[in-house]
């Protein structure tokens, strides 16, 4: 008899268990649905994307900003070639718009260019000492693409809006 | 002489690759050629027993050093190389070899063919088991990337198809698929008589999840080794005597053996927090000249989780716990067939270019260990709990 209660009791403690866990799962579930469906849009604050005034293209998905600064994707849609330009690793411009568009720090970013260089995947974009120069690359380059601070002169350049 | 050809082979590429097309050449703000480096000295002391060297009494047999070269021709067309050398133990000495060498052809974003010695994309971090400035660790997960076993992991001789597929609000879909074979040098290992990889082909396929940051996926690989020994004959004869082999046996074993690796990846990054976990099995079939010396199937399990998490620019600690079964058709029982490894890293980066580490691993089990680097002692007899201790620095460019 005793066996038997503790075999119920035993049962009994499992199933409270499976239901808190199956509630934390689905918790979890929500929470990464949340995430999913409706994705932080990318900030801007601290920068602004620039490309060719030549350019045809005004918007851009921030998975395609970023997988053009990580080199993923080479091409504009039309099969110009991307030309992606950075400031220096000290530059807050670069930090905010790492954090923002490559959702990773600088550093991190770095690590994954030491990942790149060392396996021979690829080398990083060249980097500009500042706004100045990134404004002049990207006006002189039709498939360029950068990023300069909210007070940099856009003379030649258009924003790109990221979505 | 080897390194002196391998020097001539890094020169000759760096002229060549400075022919190429002039226009390209000025409208680009990218160096001529992209030239990049690496030194890494570290110590290793461990307790109890002698692993990855004469690491008991404390070794500075620990030394990586890598150049190379890469040059874009165009928008299109890549090629490179590296050098590499290093020293651990036994295992390297210091001789310069040819790590990977390429040209590589874009066709589309979601096309490329790659041609030459190319790493093998095997999980998440193969490609840079060498490679001290690419991580946190100073050892990687030793159940799914053994240092020992860098030269049959690393790199093939052969072609390599890569992309990269968008997949709209589903993410992206990043494959590569390779074939060849693999080159190895065993002119160190006397009991091997010849060793020959008549194919190497496998492939990893990665998903950036729409999670942002989350990556998922898999690598498969398929190799076979056919190899040949010959025992010295007192070890032989001792086996004779301990009737492990049959009295005929004269010291030659030939074996084919087919090998199945397989792994499974996931990997979040987001700002300075990275977590990642894996899990691999590989899976052997051997058919032996000598059945009672090798088994038939060997197939060994590996898993670990990891993370690390950068606290500021010069402070970037990180932690692990790898298991690794070596054999789970025997048993996963004992302290021969399991590896536990827990392991802590600080990385303190001192300058852009520059950066020291220092890590200890708590280990339980003796799967990693050596028989030979430990007085010829079966490793069911050696202390189960031990631990190792790394300090390392690295200047990169």
């Amino acid at each position: 008899m005793q066996m038997l209660t503790r075999t119920i009791q035993g049962f009994d403690c499992m199933a409270s268990r499976l239901v808190l866990r199956r509630s934390l799962v689905v918790s979890l579930l929500c929470a990464a649905a949340c995430l999913v469906v409706w994705p932080a849009p990318a900030e801007t604050a601290g920068f602004r994307v620039i490309v060719n005034s030549e350019n045809p293209v005004s918007t851009a998905n921030g998975n395609f900003v970023a997988d053009a600064f990580l080199k993923k994707v080479n091409e504009w849609s039309d099969g110009l070639g991307l030309e992606p330009v950075d400031q220096r690793t000290n530059s807050e411009t670069r930090r905010a718009f790492s954090l923002a568009v490559l959702g990773r720090s600088v550093a991190a970013v770095r690590t994954y260019w030491q990942q790149r260089v060392f396996s021979g995947r690829g080398v990083p974009p060249p980097e500009l000492d500042g706004d100045v120069e990134v404004v002049r690359y990207v006006g002189a380059h039709r498939g360029a693409i950068g990023y300069v601070s909210e007070a940099a002169n856009l003379d030649g350049v258009k924003v790109l809006t990221i979505h | 002489m080897s390194k002196l050809l391998s020097w001539i082979g890094a020169a000759t590429l760096a002229l060549c690759v400075c022919r190429e097309d002039p226009a390209y050449a000025q409208e680009s703000p990218a160096p001529l050629v992209d030239i990049h480096g690496f030194v890494s000295q570290g110590f290793i002391k461990s307790t109890d027993h002698n692993y990855l060297g004469k690491s008991e009494r404390g070794s500075f047999e620990f030394t990586e050093v890598g150049l190379n070269v890469t040059k874009e021709l165009g928008h299109n067309l890549r090629t490179g190389v590296q050098l590499f050398a290093r020293d651990l133990g036994t295992i390297g000495n210091l001789k310069p070899q040819f790590d990977w060498f390429y040209l590589d052809y874009r066709f589309f974003d979601w096309l490329g063919l790659r041609a030459g010695r190319t790493k093998l994309p095997f999980g998440l971090f193969n490609e840079v088991n060498d490679i001290d400035s690419a991580r946190v660790p100073i050892l990687l997960p030793q159940s799914l990337y053994p240092v020992q076993n860098r030269d049959y992991l690393l790199a093939q001789n052969g072609v390599e198809l890569y992309g990269n597929v968008p997949l709209g609000a589903a993410g992206a879909l990043e494959y590569r698929a390779y074939g060849g074979t693999i080159f190895l040098d065993t002119s160190a290992q006397p009991i091997i008589v010849s060793l020959d990889i008549p194919y190497v082909a496998g492939g990893r396929l990665m998903w950036s999840t729409p999670l942002r940051g989350l990556e998922v996926g898999g690598s498969l690989q398929a190799l076979r080794l056919d190899v040949e020994y010959l025992f010295p004959q007192p070890l032989v004869a001792a086996a004779q005597a301990g009737g492990s082999v049959p009295s005929t046996f004269d010291g030659h074993l030939k074996a084919k053996m087919p090998v199945v690796l397989w792994v499974g990846s996931a990997l979040y990054q987001s700002g300075d927090l990275l977590l990642a976990a894996e899990y691999s099995r590989w899976r052997a079939h051997i058919e032996s000249s000598v059945p009672e010396l090798l088994p038939e199937v060997t197939e060994n399990e590996r898993l670990y989780g990891m993370a690390s998490y950068r606290v500021n620019d010069w402070f970037w600690p990180g932690a692990y716990y790898s298991l690794f079964f070596p054999d789970i058709v025997q048993t996963r029982e004992d302290r021969a067939h399991q590896q536990h490894d827990l392991a802590a890293t600080a990385r303190f980066d001192l300058t852009e270019n520059w950066l020291v580490k220092l890590e200890g691993h708590y280990m339980w089990g003796t799967a990693v260990l050596s028989s030979a680097e430990n007085g010829g002692i079966s490793l069911d007899k050696l202390n189960r709990s031990w631990g190792v201790f790394l300090a390392k620095t690295t200047a990169y460019f």
